[in-house]
């Protein structure tokens, strides 16, 4: 009917020939768009040049659609002329996102996944990959290690969820599940090894999706328990003119905040005073043999640091024909680090390529090259570690003898500048991450994918010390080649059931085999630094040669199921098998069950009016962790260097024996609600998890007169809750300015919740496992520090203070006096970025916070005190307030006090309250407005000017004057927020220009 | 397209297939305990693996180091604050140094007992090569290094016999190895030093019956025999302390040294009687361990290369200078800086800083006639040669005239100045009801809570059995 009325119609008027271009929000035309005469079946598809022709008549509405693209309708008017500009679809909820081997519409998602895309990281001028995700994605938790570069940050997914598997997500590049193990290079002090995302190009980074809840991490079966992250690399256009962007920009470096320890002088004077009233006569620096006042020393601390400056230039083209896209990206960094002796020069290339060969058959490749040399310097609680030595050295020991040459510095705590300037320690490694891929859609609605992907890394790592700080010389070689090779082989199907129905159903395989081969010799005994070479020293050895096979093998399947996109269900299965567990465990078997309701689309909730989306979802389902070494299950003897002895070849014994070790397994329950209100405007996800992991492989410590440490066995239990919540708002909207906020806040509660029955036990006689400084506690989280409470200096007596275990001032603490009295674990913890746009300016302000953890550092027990190594060592500024008289309100006791030399042992005085606020990433840009491009003779389609700072500032507590608070120097999960002197943050400031033609 | 579907699935099958077998991997680098037996070479594998873990740092090295800091030989201004913490007598239990020597102690009993629990199960019919002798060798060198560990635990973690006359609480005495059980087994309480001091004695004995006079470098009868002299002067068992020393002396293996060359890299000299060998690629780190401390020959040794932590005390120094010319002092120190550039001397007994790797000393003959003589200067005897002849034969080689006469406090003196920096010095005036430090106060008296290590944390918090020390830990 309304086809003859269109038709009637159109007799009426005059009908005639429409043309136009229709083009997208960046001035591209845009082909393929789809024209349809409202109303009528009749319509058109722009051409390659965004052109189109339709004959309508005057009054006749056009629907102009393309994926991606707010539909356009428009009235035929006058003119015969119609351009069209189309604009991204403001409701981005269109879109697509990567989930495990699959794509799904963000709509339908009910899955609880992370998704952080281009636009928020575009602009975020990072050294690696895993700074992307800082702040960004609720559950998402990423402290730093430290402020050298390279190093690994830990990254937690919704908590801890290990004790001793590894808590560090699987990360997969393009569907490549990449290795990272922590052993591949030498330990330069704290245990953080180098960053496995470090070898990943940031800028070649289109997207990261974090999945998070079982929903999502189920199909990852035995490897998916501490989440996962996707990492989707940029690809081409399809129909799609190249474009070419150019990024340089040139970034410097400062560390963030140093403590204040004494130069010299202040040093000498402060010992002879403490010296003095020690033995009631007056003693002179002299006579401490710390030279006279004026006599000179050296500011180690400003020794070690400079600015650091960095160079990074990156070329991308993107572009496409209508069979085949491509990306393509080269990228080179040179960065010098604000330590010395610490730089890097990173070059990366990258080419992505899919075609479509026929009809039924698309071909495709990614693949990622990298090629890194960092020079490395030690990290922390080392000799070798820059930061570490500069706070130790004493500030009379001279860097520099008279005639300008190094000395050495008399003690064992060495002259850290010519170490690093003498010493040579440079790290080479080479990766290649990529797959290679083809589907087959042999009928509608099948796709066979068969993948084969491949992680190639290939480590070398040299080191030399010289003669002056190494008497003999030594050297060091490791080689470690980590080949990772895999196959996916998946058969998606998507029948026709008609417009209500939608089904998808996924199976498939995974394969993976990995070797790991590792070479590691050192020599000492070299007539002169001249001779490099490790084959030119007398005194070889082979530390290590050895080789880790590992295989894991995979079934999977995933059924997806809604009706009229307002029913939504989900489940999926998988079955692993890995050849790291003994043969009485040897296949698990992972499911999960998803089910979501969009309320939106219901007409009660779309009466009112107030809601433009609206879901609730739940999930359920169990997960693996897997990651415990190669063969823990065996009893194994050690030979080669462990057991030898007097040139005889020897074994010793090195593990029990464990035939029943199986998996830990994690089960998740996940409720979600997502929204998206005002018209677009406000968006408010909230979600709620409980994770309950079973079977957790615990090193059971053993009692010493078993001979070994521990044993692994699944005994452990733990849980985290906690709640995640998201908020995206456009505060003000307006044709020239508008300000968006997106705020993220997670909350997470840990508890141990059942430990082995044999475990040791604490004094209330909870189950335990200890530690040094911290300790898991069965009934309360996996970390708690346990610590002897430090009170303070007793004003009138000038002693320091502790209390023991009943809570009453003791002058002599004992071990049995400790207590728990923090943990590193936040409150709460999240991130947010306010993006203010006015005409062709932008500003972006990202922040991250962290609230309610401690940190310990280690440390303070060595530079506060008098007497760490025999008082050798350079101490804080707040060390000269020693008590002197009644009514003092001092730092550090009264020298003749009986606490004095014991002011400095371990105990809460080392315990800071680590909560911050730091204002992470400020971004301002300008792009160059239209009118000036043109004039630039319409080579080029844009060019943005930017300056970034990162690290600008960080609020936090005025006891940790001086100390980074996002500082751990373990990736251990036991371990976490303990630090010796770990080198901080770096603050910078960088200039850039992006072209774009 | 029916054929690419065929042809798809059946190649999915045959993946699946394939897939499962390539799961069996088996480990490269390490042998499985039920095979460890299996050979010969893999018996006597686990044999040197006994005497590997006896090279740790912490068995023969840091327990040196310790002893002479806490008694009148060393004055100790070095760095660690675990070993700081020892020298003032303010010992924690959580002290991490002594953690170590508990743990490579039983880790090295764990793996004497494997041996001597397990081999004898294996027939030689079962293994090529293998011989009955064989079999009890192993078992009794085994032994023989348990018996070892036990007296060096004993003598670090109770008090001396003379303190309660050996009723006082020793170590736990373990004597199966660990295979995965059941953990109480492992959770024994303390025994008496008597008893501690008699399961030791039954080891000795029974290695010395068994052993091979001449076994090259690894333990012999006369190292037995020469470990019960010492346990028996412990014990004041003079009759029995001077017989066996005796027995070793003229046994023919080995003889008095006539210079002071056979420290370090020359443990086949015939002074040697058993020593811990230490080679540049083989020496008391352990590797597992990435910078592990275990490096008692920094201590002893003066930077650049050493740490200068470990110098002679002003004491030990005036002993030898009361008498110049001892070439004990002249050719076994050098004068250098300490870790607080004070002037003063360092022994050159472990002069190996590159590699970290001199050897430790253990027994020798020098301490066979010391114990000749005071066993027989205290039970009045004068088996095989009276003390006087033997200090002076003592003296005579350092280049010292011969005395007189000799009293207690003479002998004393000598194995002062002969055994410094072997560890000897603290259970020698512990055991003589002597104060460690020359004016010392109650800390460092014989009895004192502290002159004794505590039973570490590590054994506390995972074995309800364990009686801790008393005293503060």
């Amino acid at each position: 009917m309304l086809f003859l009325l269109g038709i009637s119609y159109a007799h009426a008027q005059q009908v005639k020939m429409v043309t136009g271009t229709i083009t997208d929000q960046n001035t591209f035309p845009l082909p393929g768009v789809n024209i349809l005469l409202k109303g009528t079946t009749t319509g058109t598809q722009s051409d390659f040049d965004g052109k189109y022709s339709i004959v309508a008549a005057e009054g006749d509405v056009l629907v102009f659609s393309y994926l991606g693209q707010r539909t356009t309708e428009r009235t035929v008017g006058a003119s015969n002329i119609m351009d069209i500009q189309m604009e991204e679809d403001a409701q981005a909820l269109e879109e697509v996102v990567v989930i495990g081997y699959g794509n799904q519409e963000e709509r339908k998602i009910i899955q609880n996944v992370g998704v952080v895309r281009e636009e928020a990281i575009e602009n975020l001028q990072v050294v690696s990959a895993d700074q992307l995700l800082q702040g960004q994605s609720a559950g998402t938790q990423i402290v730093n290690a430290s402020g050298v570069l390279g190093s690994a940050a830990i990254i937690r997914v919704r908590g801890v969820n290990s004790i001793n598997s590894g808590s560090q997500p699987l990360i997969v590049i393009d569907g490549v599940p990449i290795t990272d193990t922590a052993g591949n290079t030498l330990n330069r002090g704290g245990n953080t090894g180098i960053n496995p995302l470090s070898y990943v190009n940031p800028n070649d980074i289109a997207s990261l999706t974090v999945l998070k809840d079982a929903g999502a991490t189920s199909i990852y079966g035995s490897r998916g328990a501490n989440g996962v992250i996707l990492i989707t690399t940029k690809k081409g256009r399809r129909n799609s003119r190249a474009t070419v962007t150019l990024d340089v920009n040139t970034q410097f470096s400062q560390s963030t905040d140093v403590p204040d320890i004494l130069a010299a002088d202040e040093f000498r004077q402060f010992k002879s005073e403490v010296a003095t009233l020690q033995q009631g006569s007056p003693v002179s620096p002299e006579d401490l043999n710390l030279g006279a006042i004026g006599s000179g020393g050296t500011d180690w601390l400003a020794g070690v640091q400079r600015t650091g400056i960095s160079q990074n230039y990156n070329l991308g083209v993107r572009g496409g024909g209508e069979n085949t896209s491509f990306f393509f990206g080269l990228d080179y960094q040179d960065t010098s680090g604000f330590i010395i002796g610490n730089d890097q020069q990173r070059a990366s290339g990258r080419i992505n390529i899919d075609t479509d060969v026929t009809e039924w058959l698309k071909v495709g490749m990614n693949l990622g090259v990298t090629n890194n040399r960092l020079n490395r310097v030690g990290v922390e609680n080392n000799i070798d570690a820059p930061f570490t030595t500069a706070f130790l050295q004493s500030p009379v020991v001279k860097a520099f003898d008279d005639q300008g040459n190094f000395a050495q510095s008399g003690s064992f705590i060495p002259n850290v500048i010519a170490r690093v300037a003498l010493d040579f320690d440079e790290l080479k490694t080479f990766r290649v991450i990529g797959n290679a891929y083809t589907e087959v859609t042999p009928i509608d609605g099948l796709t066979w994918r068969s993948e084969f992907g491949i992680d190639k890394l290939t480590v070398e790592e040299t080191v030399r010390n010289a003669e002056f700080n190494t008497p003999g010389g030594a050297a060091q070689q490791i080689y470690v080649a980590e080949d990772r090779w895999l196959t996916n082989q998946t058969l998606n199907y998507t029948p026709n059931l008609g417009e209500d129905h939608s089904l998808n159903v996924l199976v498939g395989l995974n394969y993976e085999e990995t070797l790991r081969t590792r070479l590691n010799v050192t020599s000492t005994g070299f007539l002169t630094d001249g001779l490099r070479n490790i084959g030119s020293g007398a005194t070889p050895s082979i530390l290590n040669g050895d080789r880790f096979p590992s295989r894991l093998f995979g079934l999977f399947s995933r059924v997806s199921y809604d009706y009229q996109g307002k029913y939504l269900v989900e489940g999926s299965i998988r079955r692993d098998g890995s050849s790291r567990f003994g043969v009485n465990n040897r296949f698990g078997y992972f499911w999960s069950a998803a089910a979501g309701w969009v309320l939106s689309e219901e007409s009660f909730i779309e009466d009112l009016n107030f809601f433009d989306y609206l879901s609730i979802r739940a999930s359920l389902g169990t997960v693996g962790n897997d990651r415990l070494g190669t063969f823990p299950s065996l009893g194994l003897f050690n030979a080669g260097g462990f057991g030898d002895y007097n040139g005889e070849s020897g074994v010793v014994p090195n593990q029990p024996e464990n035939p029943d070790i199986k998996w830990e397994e994690s089960e998740t329950l996940d409720i979600g609600i997502k929204s998206t209100f005002l018209n677009g405007r406000v968006s408010f996800n909230a979600a709620y998890f409980k994770k309950t992991t079973s079977d957790l492989l615990l090193n059971q410590i053993l009692p010493p007169q078993t001979g070994f440490t521990s044993i692994s066995r699944n005994i452990g239990e733990m849980e985290n809750t906690g709640w995640e919540f998201d908020f995206n708002t456009v505060n003000v909207r307006s044709e020239n300015f508008e300000w968006k906020t997106s705020f993220n806040l997670t909350t997470i509660d840990n508890t141990v919740t059942k430990l082995n029955a044999d475990a040791a036990t604490d004094a209330q006689g909870r189950r335990i496992i200890d530690g040094t400084i911290q300790r898991a506690i069965e009934g309360e989280s996996l970390n708690n520090f346990f610590l002897i409470r430090y009170v303070g200096i007793n004003s009138q007596t000038g002693d320091a203070e502790w209390l023991d275990v009943d809570g009453n001032v003791t002058n002599n603490p004992g071990s049995g006096d400790r207590v728990v009295v923090g943990s590193p674990l936040p409150d709460f913890s999240g991130g947010m970025t306010n993006t203010f746009t006015y005409k062709n300016l932008d500003l972006s302000v990202l922040m991250n916070y962290s609230y309610g953890n401690e940190v310990v550092i280690d440390g303070l027990r060595f530079a506060d005190g008098n007497d760490a190594i025999g008082g050798i060592v350079n101490i804080r500024r707040q060390n000269l307030n020693f008590w002197r008289q009644a009514g003092d309100n001092a730092f550090l006791p009264s020298p003749t006090s009986s606490t004095f030399n014991l002011f400095n042992q371990r105990s809460s005085q080392q315990l800071l309250d680590a909560s911050y606020l730091r204002i992470k990433n400020i971004t301002l840009g300008y792009n160059l407005p239209e009118r000036a491009i043109e004039r630039l003779g319409g080579f080029i389609s844009g060019l943005r000017f930017y300056t970034t700072v990162t690290n600008l500032f960080t609020f936090k507590k005025d006891e940790m004057k001086g100390i980074d608070p996002e500082v751990t120097d373990d990736i251990d999960p036991r371990f976490q927020g303990e630090s010796f002197f770990t080198a901080p943050q770096a603050k910078s400031y960088s200039l850039g220009a992006r072209l774009t033609f | 397209m029916k054929s690419y579907k065929t042809i798809g699935i059946f190649l999915g099958l045959l993946t699946i297939a394939s897939c499962e077998k390539q799961l069996e991997v088996v480990p490269e680098d390490n042998v499985a305990t039920n095979t460890v037996f299996n050979s010969f070479a893999t018996i006597n594998g686990a044999v040197v693996g006994i005497y590997s873990k006896n090279q740790s740092g912490d068995l023969n090295g840091n327990p040196q180091l310790m002893s002479d800091f806490m008694a009148d030989n060393v004055a100790f201004v070095g760095s660690f604050p675990t070993l700081q913490e020892i020298d003032q007598f303010t010992t924690l239990a959580t002290n991490t140094t002594i953690d170590n020597i508990w743990l490579d102690a039983y880790e090295l009993i764990g793996a004497a007992n494997n041996v001597i629990v397990n081999l004898p199960e294996v027939s030689p019919a079962d293994v090529t090569g293998l011989t009955e002798t064989d079999k009890t060798r192993f078992v009794a060198e085994a032994k023989f290094l348990r018996a070892l560990t036990y007296f060096q635990l004993v003598n670090l973690f109770a008090q001396p016999y003379q303190v309660a006359g050996g009723g006082n609480l020793g170590v736990p005495i373990v004597t199966n190895p660990f295979e995965g059980g059941d953990i109480s087994e492992f959770q024994k309480e303390r025994s008496t030093v008597n008893e501690v001091h008699a399961f030791i004695e039954r080891d000795l004995l029974d290695a010395a019956a068994v052993l091979p006079s001449d076994n090259g470098l690894r333990a012999e009868s006369g190292a037995a025999r020469a470990l019960l002299a010492r346990l028996y002067l412990y014990r004041e068992e003079w009759t029995n302390a001077a017989n066996f020393a005796d027995q070793v002396i003229n046994s023919g293996d080995y003889a008095l040294a006539t210079g002071y060359d056979f420290y370090d890299d020359n443990p086949g000299s015939p002074e040697n009687i058993f020593s811990v060998i230490n080679t540049p690629t083989d020496g008391p780190q352990d590797e597992s361990v990435p910078g592990s401390d275990e490096v008692y020959v920094n201590f002893y040794n003066p930077s650049p290369g050493g740490r200068g932590d470990a110098p002679f005390s002003p004491d030990l120094i005036s002993a030898y200078m009361a008498e110049p010319g001892d070439l004990r002092f002249s050719m076994l120190s050098q004068a250098a800086l300490d870790a607080q550039n004070n002037d003063t001397f360092f022994t050159t007994k472990y002069p190996d800083i590159v590699n970290n790797a001199s050897d430790g000393m253990v027994l020798r003959m020098t301490e066979m006639y010391l114990i000749r003589a005071e066993a027989n200067l205290r039970g009045g005897t004068s088996v095989g040669d009276s003390p006087l002849n033997d200090i002076n034969r003592l003296r005579t080689r350092a280049g010292l005239v011969n005395l007189g006469s000799v009293d207690l406090d003479g002998i004393l003196l000598e194995r002062r100045k002969e055994l410094a920096f072997e560890g000897h010095r603290r259970m020698d005036l512990l055991r003589n009801d002597l104060n460690l430090r020359p004016g010392g106060g109650s800390e460092s008296a014989p009895g004192a809570d502290k002159v004794i290590f505590p039973i570490v944390d590590d054994e506390l918090t995972n074995n309800p059995n364990i009686t801790q020390n008393p005293g503060n830990f």
